[in-house]
């Protein structure tokens, strides 16, 4: 059998050894392989999607090895429903942020090498079904992205990269405990995520469920970032360079949702249920601080950063709700989310390209001088803040939702939908500032977006109306993993 | 003890390297020769092996002791050859390095107090030399002074407690220790004993003679003496703590305090240092932490993983050390290296990020191992802090990352000749650091013991 999953995983790893071993001066040869390593990427990706079968149970393309024996780790290979989705999206941002970056000349080579080995531990983490491995691919985001931000970034980059890593590997050496308690514990006793999740938490009493609930919460939640731990996001966002920035949004900060729906709920459902309220209680303030914070903000990717947490605030509330509408609604936000916020970033980044600012008070009149430019980001803008027809959409109305049917306390709800009306608030007006009136001086002399962003847009314009025009084009994936999961769990 | 054996004739032979052609290059190379075949040697001696009359015993994990101490001196030896020691001769620090791995072996074996005591002598007498190895350098030999009066110091308070526990059960024997319990007497030469070990690896709070000994040493001898014999001393102390443990039930709170000492200590008083000599010394002082933390949990598993640990940690230090004797000491001599030798600053990133324990490299499943052991065994405090450290730990290495990567060079400054021997050294240690991670299962089958 075509071992498709480690190819999808590991192709950009020899794509990254390419680029490092290609003599520095031949830049273009460096971008002409990260392209093409990535588009073959995105092709296997969407064979896998194609040959999906959104009916069957449990993982497919499972590959299985034995790694380490004597203490029972395995490389273990699968895709569910919920997955799938999710290396899908991997695989297309990082296409579309190696042609965001074709004009990157300093260093080139090291560059196009840290997206592909970037790339490696995005599209690992949502195929592996051995702890070990989940955390290697876990860890290895981290090196890569450091060094995409401290070498290529802003200003202030030194001190974004370095935050970005230290509070990373403060969460994920928490999560790593949790691993091990799971795996000493004699009820849980394997690496094996599968099993560890089949077997829902029987035999683990409460307290330890609590415990290691916390570890793992921890992990992910720096991820997320839910408040108060969300302080690395707005400087990593801010220094970051504008392909590193969307596949930080769009992928790494789903690899901790994804974490809570893999791991935390189906192997500690007890956990879940006592941990349901807090979760909602700071999903309802990250949505809202988020947003409040959003408002005040004068740069534009300080505003999209910070309209990442009110966001990402939404798929910690359907996760909280443990219903189906909710969990389904949960990943609905994190792939659009994925493809809307890139889209913002990817908006940002060609607007800063051409005017070497990004405060709002200096951009005006976008709609006069770039007509294209400024539609496409009124576009991702009404997307963002959760136009019905558009994916932004699905996604917050199942989450809260589910919240509503879960029997929590409706306040919560009460207080996320606050939330959305935030969002169209501080979009709109940002669009009111950017977009309408006359042309300000550094927007005067600017040209409209070329071919080549025109055809990176693309994908995510089609990808946005087709999710929010067409919900099952998404859900048919997702929607069965998750009732199953949530079957496995009892609840 | 065809390892041991050729280790010695390796290190005499070494000694008359002047007189043969190619003087103390070809004698680095017949130590490179020797310390490997020790090593190869090591491997294939039967895993379970007695002599004297049980003074000397293999057993647990002594294969993977053997193996590391040899195959690190042989990566030594090989550097030697291409670099040499600065304004030195090279063939004496080739048969010193010999001596002391020599006794680093024996260290691994000994299974009586008194082989213990001298085994431990011979792998720390050469290190005098080695430290104090630029005698023209007042600050070298002020280090060597200190290391040598201190060690000398502390190793009698161990030969004292040894003493005490010879007194307190009647035998010099390992297998006779603590039979009939201890009593007072034997707990306080027990504790004494290991005070004195802990003084060799350097763990809180008898520490104080690293950061001044090594600031003082060349680069080259800091990477030796502070990675092989450590490896060496970390599993005496493992086969120490075996047999007392259980007859003195104090020992492991004990360890748990030095451990928790160590890891805060070393961890934190790393980040002000500006010589990269000081900075290590620190790291190791926080890794020492960590493998009493191994020692500390005392099951047959964390044991093991304690010297899966120690032989995972000391690979990436001695590599770092043998970067900054090429180098320079001061963490600014590291500006710009990644445009002079990119090979050699990515590879820096590998070991460094390796001793912070991110995967694959093996520092994460020496980690993992240990970690999950000492949970295993109740620790979860400890386990807890020793995490927490490790992420401080990531901290001070980026101080070490952030010159070589984000400075320019100094201005004048000339990319070092490049040396073939000393490259194919460094290339070892990082297809070691890298490739023991992933294929991490023979390394435990060596082990022979179960983990968790």
């Amino acid at each position: 059998m075509f071992p498709l999953l480690s190819v999808i995983a590991f192709l950009p790893l020899a794509g990254a050894v390419g680029c490092a071993l290609l003599p520095a001066e031949r830049r273009s040869a460096a971008r002409w392989l990260a392209a093409s390593v990535t588009g073959a990427v995105l092709a296997l990706a969407t064979w896998m999607l194609v040959g999906f079968d959104v009916g069957a149970d449990g993982m497919q393309l499972v590959e299985r090895f034995t790694w380490v024996p004597q203490v029972g780790i395995s490389y273990h290979m699968g895709v569910d429903g919920i997955s799938v989705t999710m290396v899908f999206l991997s695989a297309l941002l990082t296409f579309l942020a190696v042609l965001a970056s074709w004009r990157v000349e300093d260093r080139a080579h090291t560059y196009f090498a840290m997206m592909l080995l970037l790339q490696v531990g995005m599209n690992g983490v949502f195929m592996a079904l051995d702890f070990v491995l989940f955390y290697v691919f876990w860890e290895l985001v981290l090196v890569p992205m450091y060094f995409l931000i401290a070498w290529w970034g802003g200003p202030r980059r030194e001190y974004a990269a370095i935050k970005f890593f230290l509070y990373t590997l403060f969460g994920s050496v928490f999560m790593l405990l949790g691993i091990l308690a799971l795996y000493l514990h004699p009820a849980g006793g394997t690496f094996d995520m599968t099993q560890l999740a089949a077997n829902a938490g029987a035999g683990l009493d409460a307290r330890f469920q609590f415990w290691v609930f916390a570890a793992f919460f921890l992990g992910f939640a720096v991820k997320v970032p839910v408040f108060p731990l969300h302080t690395w996001l707005p400087d990593a966002h801010v220094e970051a360079p504008t392909a590193a920035s969307v596949l930080l949004a769009g992928i790494l900060l789903k690899m901790g949702t994804y974490g809570l729906i893999r791991v935390s709920l189906p192997m500690l459902p007890e956990a879940a249920a006592s941990w349901q309220w807090f979760i909602a209680l700071l999903a309802a303030v990250s949505i809202v601080y988020g947003a409040a914070v959003a408002f005040a903000q004068s740069d534009l990717k300080k505003l999209v950063a910070y309209s990442s947490v009110s966001h990402m605030g939404f798929v910690m509330l359907g996760i909280a709700s443990l219903t189906p509408e909710g969990i389904d609604g949960a990943m609905a936000v994190n792939f659009s989310h994925g493809v809307v916020t890139g889209l913002l970033f990817l908006l940002v980044g060609m607007v800063y390209e051409r005017t070497h600012t990004r405060k709002i008070a200096d951009l005006a009149g976008l709609s006069a001088q770039v007509p294209v430019l400024a539609g496409v980001l009124a576009f991702a803008s009404f997307a963002s803040l959760g136009l019905p027809g558009l994916s932004g959409f699905v996604g917050e109305f199942l989450a809260l939702l589910g919240a509503w049917r879960s029997g929590m306390w409706p306040g919560w709800v009460v207080i996320s939908a606050v939330g959305v009306l935030l969002a169209a608030a501080y979009m709109l007006w940002m669009l009111q500032r950017t977009v309408f009136g006359k042309p300000s001086p550094v927007v005067a002399p600017i040209k409209d977006m070329n071919a080549l962003e025109t055809a990176i847009v693309l994908p995510l314009i089609v990808l946005t109306v087709l999710v929010g025009v067409w919900w099952d084009s998404l859900l048919r994936y997702v929607d069965p993993a998750v009732r199953s999961m949530l079957a496995a769990m009892g609840a | 003890m065809a390892p041991e054996v050729l280790l010695l004739a390796a290190g005499l032979l070494a000694l008359f390297a002047d007189r043969m052609p190619g003087g103390g290059r070809t004698g680095a190379w017949i130590g490179f020769t020797g310390a490997a075949l020790s090593a190869t040697a090591a491997l294939w001696a039967s895993p379970e092996a007695t002599l004297f009359g049980g003074m000397l015993s293999w057993g647990g994990g002594s294969v993977l002791a053997r193996v590391a101490v040899g195959a690190m001196t042989a990566l030594f030896c090989l550097w030697l050859a291409g670099r040499g020691m600065p304004d030195e001769r090279r063939g004496e620090a080739v048969a010193q390095a010999m001596f002391s791995a020599c006794g680093a072996m024996l260290l691994a074996a000994a299974n009586d107090m008194v082989t213990f005591f001298i085994a431990a002598e011979l792998s720390t007498m050469p290190a005098y030399v080695l430290m104090g190895y630029r005698r023209r350098d007042a600050a070298s030999l002020e280090g060597a002074l200190k290391y040598f009066l201190l060690s000398m110091l502390t190793g009698l308070v161990t030969l004292y407690g040894l003493s005490l526990l010879f007194g307190a059960s009647g035998t010099t024997l390992y297998d006779g220790l603590g039979l009939r319990g201890l009593g007072l007497l034997g707990t306080i030469g027990a504790v004494m004993a290991f005070a004195g070990m802990f003084a060799k690896i350097s763990a809180a709070p008898f520490h104080f003679w690293t950061p001044d000994a090594y600031a003082g040493a060349p680069a080259a001898s800091v990477a030796f003496v502070s990675t092989v014999p450590k490896i060496a001393g970390a599993f005496a102390m493992v086969r120490l703590a075996d047999v007392l443990a259980p007859a003195a039930p104090e020992l492991p709170l004990v360890f748990a305090l030095v451990a928790a000492a160590s890891m805060l200590l070393g961890n934190l008083a790393a980040y002000p240092q500006t010589d990269i000599r000081r900075l290590m010394a620190y790291s190791g002082i926080a890794h020492s932490g960590y493998l009493m933390l191994g020692i500390a949990a005392g099951s047959e598993g964390a044991l093991a993983a304690t010297v899966f640990y120690a032989a995972a940690y000391s690979l990436p230090s001695l590599a770092v050390m043998l970067v900054a004797a090429e180098e320079g000491n001061r963490l600014d001599d590291f500006a710009g290296l990644v445009t002079r030798r990119p090979v050699v600053a990515w590879s820096m990133v590998v070991w460094l990020l390796s001793l912070v324990g991110i995967p694959p490299m093996w520092g994460f499943f020496g980690k993992l191992f240990l970690f999950g052991a000492a949970l295993d065994a109740g620790l979860g405090w400890l386990v807890v802090l020793a995490v927490l450290a490790s992420v401080a730990s990531a901290g001070y290495y980026f101080r070490v990352l952030h010159p070589v990567f984000l400075r320019a060079p100094e201005p004048g400054r000339e990319p070092i000749a490049a040396s073939v021997p000393a490259s194919l050294a460094l290339g070892l240690a990082l297809a070691g650091t890298v490739g023991l991670g992933i294929v991490t299962a023979p390394l435990l089958e060596l082990l022979g013991t179960h983990l968790p």
